[in-house]
């Protein structure tokens, strides 16, 4: 039973990893920029949800109308700031997005103040009970936006011709401009959609553990995501986003519990702390010397 | 390094020793702040600038040296743990670099990355070492029988920053250096050349290592509690964001960087005291810290040193530079580099 | 050269924002922006109180009050140098600090400084009259006030009880002192788990799913309000209901209620200083505050920064009593006076924040009452009690 209901929290949560990985990875594959700032995106997200579900509109308007915000924050950021840097250093194109995190930041505090601020329910409160494991409404419902948004996503990118282009873009820059295809209107595209799918995983986490700047820090975590499915595939991010979470949700549970009993026993070590967040790094590194395209990148030049 | 800028440096480090000593106790902080920070943004920049090897995990590297400097401190080492903490850096360092001889740019970086967290979930956990999350309280260093006061820390760190740069420039010089930079500009050339790649990468993150823990040791000693919350990822950010403002691959840059990082918020705060709000003045200063790095990447990713080169060559001056330090073979515009796309 | 002219430039920056020094100078920093900035109340009202003299008394004894109140963003390093900045730069005579790790860090510089600290920590680390001479803190510890909430199971007769904290110093430190000290055990309980999260945690339910497995009579959070709200919100899903869970004086805050609503109610804390808007003597004076000035922060950490500007201006005050209605010329020995009038407070009337206290054992007042959350309301159950 209570692996089951690990595996339901891990589900959820990994659903919402997926969103975030998913725009990391578009960006990445488009532009070759490792994005930072990807958990600023669903912050700042979360927060215009929230402005806008204080002005009473129907919560399905409020956050579509933030997603089209978090787009156009998402496109002028590549229009403004990473168009400008196309020849520099992978170093500086880290720390601009770096830059652009602190900034997103301390553009929050400073509008909306350092405290933890409860969000609107847009869903139902309650769970079901389901013999003996429980279900909240937010979960599935954080569940089934973030799946079907991937999906859908993963469909527009499959089979439509702004996708089609997108894939040609990541694919082979050189070759898609000989074909006419307007590389660098694909990246906007790429980051405007990036930053949108972020800032819905954003207002998700916060309908999830409420709305404060830790949110960010989401980025962060995805990290491992996207290494261990592949820095350049998207159903890769996907897939190892609803691993990672249901991962972090078992060694929460039950790995955890298991070890520090065994050092409790045996040494003066009380607590392994939060193995959950570093196990998913762990794996991040034993990836990297193993298979370091990832579960479903495709052989990169990375490796010397 | 000729011997003009080795005056200058002198110079300026008993200059800045003398600052700390005579201007109160803020003012010693304010120094050895700096300073310290300063040896870190070195160490840094021999990794990143000169070596081409991206890290962030510089911040748990520091925490390497300032629990190892502790342990050694508490054990009655005295001014030598300081050396236990600096080996003790190099040692992790070389662990951290391993990978690098296997992965390449994005991808170590992002192996640092993973190293940066579980070295920091390591501090809290190995309780009988670290003393966990309570933070390992450090003996004072004693000084003429008393604990060293913050202005003979002014002087110690000033005078510790002097040596580094000092060693550090030396090392450039030589052929160890000159190996940094061909493996920093593409490891096939300097494969071609004779270069041991391997080998020199190795000598970067045992060099870079070194002094970041020197860094660290000074952390504990000064500030007297080594906590694990210190060495986040947050002081990566904030080294790397120093070597970046400063000028990549230039030691003195390293230096400017470190002050300008480190007393920028500060001069922030004071100005912001007039704002009526709390909240808006640390809103403010984070703001401008994350501005800053935008725009100096933007607009001059080569940094201050950069600037300042050409603000002195307008008026005339460029053929009598003074920032000596500055690594003056090699292209100094960095390539894109063979991570990215173009 | 360019090294100097930006040095030089920034110590034009600094030194031109820095003012000159006013008579008496109180310094206060806390996590104005930060992780724990939701209890910085505790910050705001010292520093409302002293503003509150000066508007309505022109100081104490006629002396205007220079307070200031700097963000340390719960940062060692920040810490470090906001306390010497208002050491030695801004000449204070009293200093209130913040956090247990720069309380820890700096006690052996506040002692060789002479300089009265209040720490908001309520760790009994840094709590000894004898080592720790100029330290004080203003209330019952965090391991005073576990030992209440124990006392409290076991006249209830339960047996076995849950402690839970958060995975830094200040959820680690206070269960590992109770748990060393044998209170446990004489009180005839028994530990079912100890469960640790992360402090930033934004789901608990594994913790939580852990902790039903165990059964308990009582499961005590060491935590601040951010993650007693994860923590109720993820039992209320697994179906621990909330009058199973304590906390601690971090957990008085109307936001649980508030996002909470249903959920929160049972839910116990260790309450020890008044409400915000109780009908006590000191509120009134927050009131005549509020109608010239805009209160920050609403709340019980509020009133605890309210009660320690008391401290501090009754402190001064009596200092400058004793020397014969003048400020001392000499700071040093003016903040030794001020730290001896501390420690001699007796009989304190704070106006009804806490039952009068004396101060010689740098603690205050060590009462301490459970309030719980009824209809979504913090209520008193019972009177005060002694948490020794």
């Amino acid at each position: 039973m209570l692996g089951l209901q690990l595996a339901i929290a891990g589900v959820a949560t990994g659903s919402v990893y997926a969103l975030i990985a998913l725009g990391i990875v578009l960006i990445y594959k488009c532009s070759g920029v490792v994005n930072f700032a990807q958990g600023a995106y669903a912050m700042l997200g979360a927060y215009i949800s929230y402005f806008m579900l204080r002005l009473h509109l129907p919560a399905v308007v409020a956050v579509l109308a933030a997603m089209a915000i978090m787009a156009v924050i998402g496109a002028a950021t590549e229009r403004l700031i990473l168009r400008r840097m196309l020849k520099a250093q992978i170093v500086s194109v880290m720390m601009v997005t770096l830059g652009l995190l602190i900034f997103f930041r301390a553009l929050c505090l400073a509008v909306w103040g350092p405290d933890q601020i409860a969000f609107p329910q847009i869903f139902p409160a309650g769970s079901i009970d389901f013999a003996g494991v429980y279900i909240t409404y937010n979960y599935v419902a954080a569940f089934a936006l973030a799946t079907t948004l991937s999906v859908a996503f993963l469909c527009f990118y499959q089979f439509t011709a702004i996708g089609l282009m997108q894939r040609c873009t990541a694919d082979n820059t050189r070759a898609a401009l000989a074909i006419g295809i307007h590389v660098s209107n694909q990246i906007s595209i790429a980051w405007a959609a990036s930053a949108a799918l972020a800032g819905l995983g954003g207002a998700l986490l916060a309908t999830l553990g409420g709305l404060s700047l830790t949110i960010s820090d989401i980025g962060l975590v995805a990290f491992p995501v996207i290494v261990v499915g592949g820095l350049d595939s998207l159903v890769g991010a996907l897939i190892a986003g609803f691993l990672l979470g249901v991962l972090e949700a078992f060694t929460e549970g039950m790995l955890t519990p298991a070890l520090e009993t065994v050092l409790r026993k045996f040494t003066s070590i009380d607590s392994v702390g939060a193995l959950q967040q570093v196990i998913p790094y762990a794996l991040l590194v034993l990836m990297l010397l193993l298979r370091p395209q990832g579960i479903f990148g495709r052989r990169g030049v990375e490796r010397v | 390094m000729t011997k003009r800028s080795f005056l200058v440096a002198l110079a300026l480090a008993i200059g800045f020793a003398v600052v700390g000593f005579e201007s109160g106790r803020f003012w010693a902080y304010l120094v050895y702040s700096v300073a310290i920070a300063s040896i870190g943004a070195l160490s840094l920049n021999i990794l990143i600038g000169y070596c081409g090897q991206i890290t962030f995990a510089q911040g748990a590297l520091i925490g390497v040296g300032a629990y190892g400097a502790g342990i050694a401190g508490n054990a009655g080492w005295g001014a030598a743990s300081l050396l236990v903490g600096a080996v003790c850096s190099a040692l992790v360092s070389l662990l951290i670099g391993l990978p690098a001889l296997r992965l390449r740019g994005l991808y170590f970086a992002i192996s640092t990355l993973a190293a940066q967290f579980i070295l920091n979930y390591l501090f809290k956990i190995l309780q009988p070492l670290t003393n966990g999350v309570s933070g390992l309280v450090v003996k004072p260093l004693m000084l003429f029988g008393r604990p060293a006061n913050d202005e003979q820390y002014a002087v110690i760190c000033v005078g510790l920053l002097f040596l580094s740069w000092l060693v550090l420039t030396r090392i450039i010089q030589t052929n160890v250096g000159r190996a940094f930079l061909v493996v920093r500009e593409s490891e096939l050339v300097a494969r071609g050349m004779g270069v041991d790649v391997a080998r020199a990468k190795i000598q970067a993150f045992l060099l870079s290592g070194f002094f970041a823990g020197l860094c660290g040791g000074l952390i504990a000693f000064t500030s007297r509690l080594a906590n694990p919350e210190a060495f986040e990822i947050g002081l990566s950010v904030d080294q790397t964001a120093m070597i970046i403002v400063g000028g990549l691959g230039s030691l003195g840059g390293s230096i400017i960087g470190a002050g300008f990082v480190t007393l920028l918020p500060e001069a922030i705060e004071r100005l912001g005291e007039l704002l009526p709000s709390a909240d808006l003045i640390s809103a403010f200063r984070e703001m401008a810290f994350g501005i800053l790095i935008i725009l100096f990447l933007l607009l001059e990713p080569r940094g201050i040193v950069a600037l300042a080169r050409r603000i002195f060559a307008r008026r005339g001056a460029a053929a009598r530079t003074n920032l000596p330090d500055r690594a003056s073979y090699g292209s100094g515009a960095i390539s894109a580099q063979n991570g990215r796309k173009a | 050269m360019k090294k100097l002219t930006i040095a030089a430039a920034l110590a034009c920056a600094i030194a031109a924002a820095a003012p000159a020094r006013a008579e008496i100078t109180v310094c206060t920093w806390g996590t104005i922006t930060g992780p724990d900035a939701l209890v910085n109340g505790m910050t705001y009202g010292t520093r409302d109180y002293l503003e509150y003299l000066n508007q309505t008394q022109g100081g104490i004894a006629g002396n205007k009050l220079k307070v200031l109140m700097l963000d340390g963003r719960y940062k060692l390093d920040e810490e470090l140098k906001i306390y010497r900045r208002c050491a030695d730069q801004e000449q204070a005579v009293v200093i209130n600090g913040w956090s247990t790790g720069a309380s820890k860090a700096l006690r052996d510089q506040i002692q060789e400084d002479g300089i009265p600290f209040i720490s908001e920590s309520f760790a009994s680390e840094v709590l000894d009259p004898q080592k720790y001479p100029y330290t004080f803190i203003a209330g019952p510890t965090y391991e005073q006030q576990i030992i209440i909430a124990l006392r409290d199971l076991a006249a209830r007769g339960g047996k076995k009880v849950v402690l839970m904290y958060s995975d830094n110093e200040y959820g680690r430190g206070p269960v590992n002192v109770v748990r060393q000290s044998g209170v446990i055990e004489k009180l005839g309980l028994e530990v079912a788990d100890l469960v640790e999260y992360r402090y930033d945690a934004q789901d608990v339910t594994a913790q939580m799913l852990r902790i039903k497995g165990k059964n308990p009579d009582l499961v005590y959070v060491q935590g601040s309000t951010p993650q007693l709200l994860v923590a109720l919100r993820d039992a209320a899903k697994v179906g621990l209901p909330a009058k199973l869970f304590m906390g601690n004086l971090y957990n008085i805050s109307p936001a649980i209620p508030e996002q909470l609503g249903a959920a929160a109610d049972g839910f116990r804390a260790v309450q020890t200083y008044a409400f915000y808007g109780d009908d006590i003597p000191a509120m009134k004076e927050i009131e005549d505050y509020a109608k010239k000035n805009e209160v920050e922060k609403k709340d019980i950490y509020f009133i605890k920064g309210w009660l320690k500007g008391k401290v501090i201006a009754a402190a001064i005050g009596n200092a400058i009593k004793k020397n014969g209605g003048q400020v001392p010329a000499d700071l040093k020995a003016f903040r030794k006076s001020v730290r001896d009038e501390m420690e001699a407070l007796k009989d304190f009337d704070d106006g009804g924040i806490t039952p009068p206290f004396t101060y010689a054992d740098h603690q205050g007042s060590v009462q301490a009452r459970i309030a719980e959350i009824k209809n979504g309301k913090y209520t008193p159950l019972g009177a005060w009690i002694n948490a020794r």
